[in-house]
């Protein structure tokens, strides 16, 4: 039976020959033309079955199609042609990898003595700024720590930069992260953070430190470390250590230097140095401090919103400064107390910033940025410590006074050059067009000598009749004196 | 017959046969693809860090293998990019709710579970002390997160949660309302509290966070669309008014009073007291032996009041907070000291207008606190 199911035209062939297919004889039926009956081969109720099922077969068929394209425009259309077998992990697998519940201890963070025995995280912090110039030197020392690099955060916070800094920093820091031979070399998270604040200010030395521009600057500063820190900030970091740029030279160990002291907030000393004729080195960073009577009595004279900035004559505050307490043969180890911090380099246990201590961009007792940072530690009753006898040094970046102080040495010197090459040519010249004097000298001496000899011959001759005892003496002094000035003359010629 | 009614059953069979192959292709593929429910993972997905070292605002794939972890990869974040507007939801803004919790209470969960805004857009963080009572109340949140996040339904599940545990003991040991309420303990006790709003901002506020929602661990009810609705003012700082239902002996019904009195607009005889204060204490509303007659939000609630009415405001509660978090970022935090008098989130409301941002109530906008 069944090879004859699918062809239908035997059927109807046969149908056609007999006219009898339903097994009823054609009785008194009307003709119908034409001639031809085709009887149905189903009953009306299968038909309709029928019917309702292909309906179903074409609706199924199209919600499959529909629901292929929406899954494959989510990317699940490859599970469905290899089957789910190809992908095996992938697809829904991920949902379960995913984590989305942390908990943290911060009891475990609280920053030690020790911390690199203790697996401590710290994050370095780095406000950039069009600082293209100085990354390869920031690199070298990056590379240089000693401090566990896979317990080390780095964020950076790149802001209103007009040349390459994120460009430059974005390669670099791919490059540490993909070597594979150095794999000690690598970091722990990186966040590179770019926001602008519009700075109007200039970042050139002289519109950076003149005096009308500071209260405005720091607190725009200030924003922008508070950006940084509250972006980058996480409950297993230990400790926070706040860097510059453009710091020069700094112990290898700096972390764990610094660390050894287990205070909430230290500093080291920040010097510079200078050219020679500056005096070859200079105190940078003044503005860590230890509070005076005399500031605090200025601080309440000024307004709610005024800032006190340390290092301009405009305030005299006769604070004593880290900076000017260094001794290069102190011990480095030795602390003091202060209630101002630099920014160069903080360390700071994270505790402190987690606590709530940051960088005020408002007048904080009358302080902005790193000062006010200080004050609100020590408000906080946070130790804040800076080391007088531990240095690192910034770089040198010539002011505009140095510069114009320079190019006056150089024109100095390029005068003095000039005119000592006149001078030169002059004698050179002199030596040239009377350069045989020399030889005449020699036969003029010996000529004056000749006749001073007769001369004393002939005197000689003279007195030896009359008083040989008395005039002899003299004359030999007399001539003695006559030798002495010509060799002066001779020396004068020569140089 | 039987030669001619073979060929027609079969014919009516065939459609049969690929109907119910259809349908069991449709069967199986659906339970192939099935697993991954489309929409919300794949955004899910996107927002997924691919190192445990990253943000805690967003998930983290975990490693599969044995194999040494590679170096976390440098990531960019442009927060030049991250919208604060009044329109959060067209801008897909994550926020950030912040809650310090001593003690788990259902209704808190619960409230938090109804909010109509993308749970997967909300990352939540809490903070609980080392004691007793901080330790059962982990243990109830965790439970009710696995049961969310695990097994929950997918639109319920939030983006991330944190969950810290302070690094320094409660200054009072206990919880109880009264004690809790008593003035000596105030100073001490906000200052702990300011260290722990303060302790969990900063270390989960991270790159993505537009806003940032303060709800206190005993708010109980809130509008579903209270995070549209806050956001809609598009205010640095701004707080609903907080109220407490309670069972009124006289009337003998549920009524509602006045909760949280440290939303408030300074007045002069608070100014003068401050003045010939020592430069370490601070200002407390609420306590008669400190009268202040500062103007209170609480009691500004009119029935028949708009909604959405604004008042600028000098001190704010920590009930229910929406904060930009451009103002945190800036450095506005919860001062554990006297600040200006002021301490925790009347010190941060201070601390935001010396930053140059202005708080704002709604006085007639309602939440609720639990009442014990």
């Amino acid at each position: 039976m069944l090879p004859f199911a699918s062809s239908g035209s035997k059927v109807t062939s046969r149908h056609h020959v007999s006219g009898y297919s339903n097994g009823y004889p054609r009785g008194n039926t009307f003709e119908i033309s034409p001639h031809r009956f085709q009887p149905r081969g189903t009953t009306p109720a299968s038909r309709r079955q029928r019917k309702l099922l292909v309906r179903i077969g074409v609706v199924a068929a199209v919600l499959l199609l529909f629901a292929l394209l929406s899954w494959s425009t989510t990317g699940s259309a490859l599970s469905v042609f290899s089957l789910g077998l190809l992908s095996g992990g992938g697809g829904g697998d991920d949902d379960f990898q995913l984590e989305t519940v942390r908990y943290y201890d911060l009891s475990n963070v609280q920053g030690t003595a020790r911390g690199w025995e203790r697996e401590e995280r710290i994050l370095l912090c780095v406000p950039l700024r069009d600082a293209e110039a100085h990354l390869p030197m920031f690199f070298s020392h990056l590379r240089n720590f000693t401090y566990p690099h896979h317990l080390i955060d780095l964020a950076f916070l790149v802001s209103d930069s007009k040349d390459q800094t994120l460009e430059v920093l974005t390669r670099r820091l791919e490059e540490i992260q993909a070597a594979e031979e150095e794999e000690d070399m690598s970091f722990g998270e990186i966040s590179i953070i770019e926001k602008d604040f519009g700075q109007v200010v200039n970042q050139d030395v002289e519109s950076r430190h003149g005096f009308a521009a500071q209260a405005g600057r720091r607190k725009l500063m200030a924003r922008a470390r508070n950006w940084l820190l509250s972006a980058a900030l996480r409950p297993s970091h230990s400790w926070v250590y706040w860097r510059d740029v453009d710091v020069e030279t700094a112990p290898f160990t700096i972390l764990e230097d610094l660390m050894r002291h287990n205070k909430d907030v230290i500093v080291p000393n920040v010097w510079r140095p200078l050219p020679e004729w500056l005096g070859g080195e200079q105190p940078y960073d003044l503005n860590s401090w230890q509070e005076s009577e005399t500031a605090l009595a200025l601080a309440d004279t000024l307004d709610e919103d005024a800032v006190i900035v340390e290092g301009y004559a405009e305030y005299a505050t006769w604070r004593p400064h880290l900076a000017y307490l260094r001794d290069p043969y102190g011990d480095p180890d030795m602390e003091m107390e202060i209630d101002g911090v630099g920014g160069v380099s903080i360390l700071a246990k994270a505790q402190v910033f987690r606590y709530g201590v940051h960088f005020p961009a408002f007048s904080f007792e009358k302080h902005a940025e790193t000062e006010g940072f200080g004050k609100m530690a020590r408000r906080m009753q946070f130790s804040v410590v800076g080391l007088p006898h531990y240095t690192i040094w910034h770089m040198y970046e010539p002011s505009v006074d140095d510069i114009k102080h320079m190019e006056q040495m150089e024109l100095a010197r390029l005068a003095q050059e000039k005119e000592d090459r006149e001078k030169a040519e002059k004698a050179q010249k002199l030596k040239e067009s009377f350069g045989d004097t020399t030889g005449q000298w020699e036969e003029d001496r010996s000529q004056l000598q000749n006749l001073a000899l007769q001369e004393k011959k002939a005197a000689k001759e003279k007195n030896a009749a009359a008083a040989e005892q008395a005039g002899a003496p003299a004359a030999g002094g007399a001539a003695d004196e006559k030798v002495v000035a010509r060799d002066g003359r001779q020396e004068d010629g020569k140089t | 017959m039987a030669r001619s009614m073979g060929p027609v059953r079969l014919k009516k069979t065939s459609p049969v046969t690929i109907v119910l192959g259809t349908a069991l292709c449709i069967f199986i593929l659906y339970f192939l693809i099935g697993p991954s429910t489309p929409d919300f993972s794949a955004s899910r997905k996107a927002t997924a860090a691919s190192h445990p070292l990253s943000p805690p605002t967003s998930p983290f794939r975990k490693s599969t293998g044995s194999r040494k972890p590679k170096p976390p990869p440098v990531s960019h974040y442009n927060l030049n990019n991250v919208t604060v507007t009044a329109n959060p939801l067209e801008n897909r803004e994550n926020i950030l709710i912040l809650t310090p919790m001593a003690r788990f209470y259902q209704g808190y969960w619960d409230n938090l579970l109804r909010l109509s805004y993308p749970h997967e857009l909300i990352t939540l963080g809490f903070i609980l002390p080392k004691t007793t009572e901080g330790n059962t109340a982990t243990t109830a949140l965790q439970k009710q997160i696995a049961r969310t996040q695990k097994s929950g339904q997918e639109k319920d599940r939030f983006k991330s949660i944190i969950i810290l545990r302070q690094d320094f003991d409660p200054p009072i040991q206990s919880q109880d309302e009264s004690e809790r309420h008593k003035m000596k303990n105030q100073k001490i006790r906000r200052a702990g509290m300011a260290k722990a709003r303060n302790s969990l901002l900063f270390s989960t506020l991270g790159p993505a966070t537009s806003w940032v929602l303060w709800v206190d661990a005993d708010v109980v009810e809130t509008p579903p669309t209270l995070i549209q609705d806050l956001a809609r003012h598009n205010q640095p700082v701004i707080t609903p008014n907080c109220y407490q239902r309670y069972w009124n002996p006289e009337t003998k019904e549920m009524d509602e009073r006045a909760y949280d009195f440290n939303n408030w607009q300074d007045s002069p005889t608070a100014q003068d007291l401050a003045k010939q204060m020592d430069p370490d204490d601070i200002l407390l509303e609420g306590y008669g032996e400190m009268a202040t007659y500062r103007t209170l939000m609480a009691y500004l609630y009119k029935e028949d009041g708009l909604l959405h009415e604004e008042i600028p405001l000098d001190g704010v509660g920590g009930a229910t907070l929406l904060v930009k978090a451009d103002v945190h970022r800036d450095g506005a935090m919860f001062p554990p000291f006297s600040f200006y008098h002021l301490i925790e989130t009347e010190g941060f409301a201070k601390m935001a207008k010396r930053l140059g941002w202005q708080p704002i109530g709604l006085p007639n906008y309602k939440v609720y606190h639990y009442n014990e």
